[in-house]
């Protein structure tokens, strides 16, 4: 099998991360916060460390603003229903996921709040921060309280600039919050010099953990509303959550076995380096993509931005009949619309969406060989 | 582990298990071991805290410590000690 679907998630992952889970549900997995006996003690050793890890790879202020939730649709779902206040008018990308989009168009709905999608000129190989920030502007309202945005695109390698719009949201005092499903470990971010308020990533992509550790971070002085309320170990007389961050906001045990994994992903990263990974990814995607672009049907989205995400269509076949074909010769790729109505309707792609590509830090040039070969036969 | 033959070990309220193991790290990165531990019920009216126990040797470097650091600051547990 070839397996060229890191955006979705990243496969396989790396040996010493199933052996940090495993030692984890071998000997550490008490529950942690919940009491102070040796296991539960181990446990909290483990998540305390992964919480470190996290604050160091993205600069936040301190271990306690980092929170652990399921995944990043969790994260995004916090910030925007924690932060958000009635009457508030918000901002997101014509890239963003529905991870994000979702959630806002319900609250929309509902009206709670009202939204405006802003430009991200993807298509435009000439568009500069300039630009994309003149668009931002002009569509800031007294009422606007929030501007989110995917750092990088989950359909190609289109990636925002984090810190002219971090100066942005500051100079008009807009919370500023950062969908990282796709940069975090691929991209350098820190929180503070690009004044994210909050940041949303997923440990099973790019940091190279376990599927159900997501990461909510947030930015010095942030107090969002808690979403789900429960028992944190802290305070348990009380009928509020308590005030302090992490506890306030992880209602209920965490997965300890997941996090210690994905303390493991994250040294992972932070050994193979952040810029390497990336760079890996972005040769394999330009070899492919010069090779793509000479077969006759060959159509490759936004192929300006070259990095670890590539799109792509042959022209009178179906996106879904290209993947379904390509599984059956061992190879998976992601097909269809991957959760992005806006930024499938940004890059113009056909009905029924089309082929993506995202290889990771396990393939190499010859699975890319492999993958054109079986395009030719099509 | 504590070692019961000695003498009765300094107790800090600290409040949240997080709150507590930055604390504790802190400490350690001073040299100075300390163990987590639940609070007793009547140093944590609220239910359920977390505190650090220590040699009371260091209980006036811990304090200084820990209040430098900001860990003593940030808590909120009213019946904290």
């Amino acid at each position: 099998m070839i397996y060229l679907d890191n955006a979705a998630t990243s496969f396989p992952k790396p040996p010493r991360v199933i052996a940090a889970q495993e030692k984890c549900m071998r000997m550490e997995c008490g529950n942690a916060g919940r009491g102070s006996h040796l296991l539960a003690m181990r446990a909290a050793e483990r998540i305390y460390e992964c919480r470190e890890a996290a604050a160091g790879l993205f600069g936040v202020s301190s271990a306690e603003r980092v929170i652990f939730t399921m995944n990043t649709t969790m994260a995004l779902n916090y910030a925007l229903k924690g932060l958000l206040h009635k009457g508030a008018h918000v901002l997101l990308s014509d890239m963003d996921h529905n991870a994000t989009f979702r959630p806002i168009y319900k609250m929309a709905k509902e009206g709670w709040i009202t939204y405006d999608v802003f430009p991200t000129y993807t298509n435009d190989s000439h568009r500069t921060a300039e630009m994309i920030c003149q668009g931002i502007q002009a569509l800031i309202k007294p009422c606007t309280q929030m501007l989110i945005c995917a750092h990088a695109s989950n359909i190609c390698s289109a990636v925002l600039p984090l810190e002219e719009i971090g100066r942005l949201c500051n100079h008009y005092g807009i919370l500023f919050v950062v969908d990282a499903a796709q940069s975090a470990g691929h991209l350098p971010i820190d929180m503070a010099r690009m004044q994210i308020d909050a940041l949303c990533a997923p440990g099973h992509k790019g940091l190279l953990g376990p599927q159900g550790s997501g990461i909510l971070m947030l930015g010095e002085g942030i107090v969002a509303d808690t979403l789900v309320e429960g028992g944190s170990g802290y305070q348990s007389l009380e009928g509020d959550m308590p005030a302090e961050a992490p506890e306030r906001y992880e209602a209920g045990t965490l997965p300890t076995p997941a996090l210690a994994g994905l303390c493991e992903g994250i040294r992972t990263v932070e050994r193979l380096g952040v810029d390497s990974i990336e760079r890996h990814a972005r040769e394999l995607n330009s070899y492919l993509q010069k090779r793509l672009l000479r077969l006759p049907k060959a159509i490759v989205y936004a192929p300006h931005h070259v990095g670890s995400v590539l799109l792509f269509n042959l022209d009178g076949i179906s996106a879904d009949t290209v993947g379904n074909a390509l599984n059956r010769r061992g190879i998976c790729v992601r097909s269809g619309y991957h959760c992005s109505a806006l930024g499938h309707a940004t890059l113009k792609t056909p009905i029924g969406g089309a082929v993506r590509v995202s290889p990771g830090i396990y393939n190499t040039v010859a699975h890319m060989d492999t993958l054109i070969d079986a395009l030719q036969e099509l | 582990m504590r070692d019961f033959t000695q003498k009765k070990p300094c107790v800090t309220v600290i409040g949240a298990m997080t709150q507590a193991m930055r604390a504790q790290k802190v400490l350690a990165a001073s040299s100075i071991r300390a163990e987590i531990i639940k609070a007793e019920a009547d140093q944590s009216r609220k239910g359920c805290s977390y505190a650090l126990s220590y040699s009371c040797s260091e209980e006036w470097n811990v304090q200084r410590i820990l209040r430098e650091s900001g860990v003593l600051r940030g808590r909120r547990e009213d019946g904290g000690a």
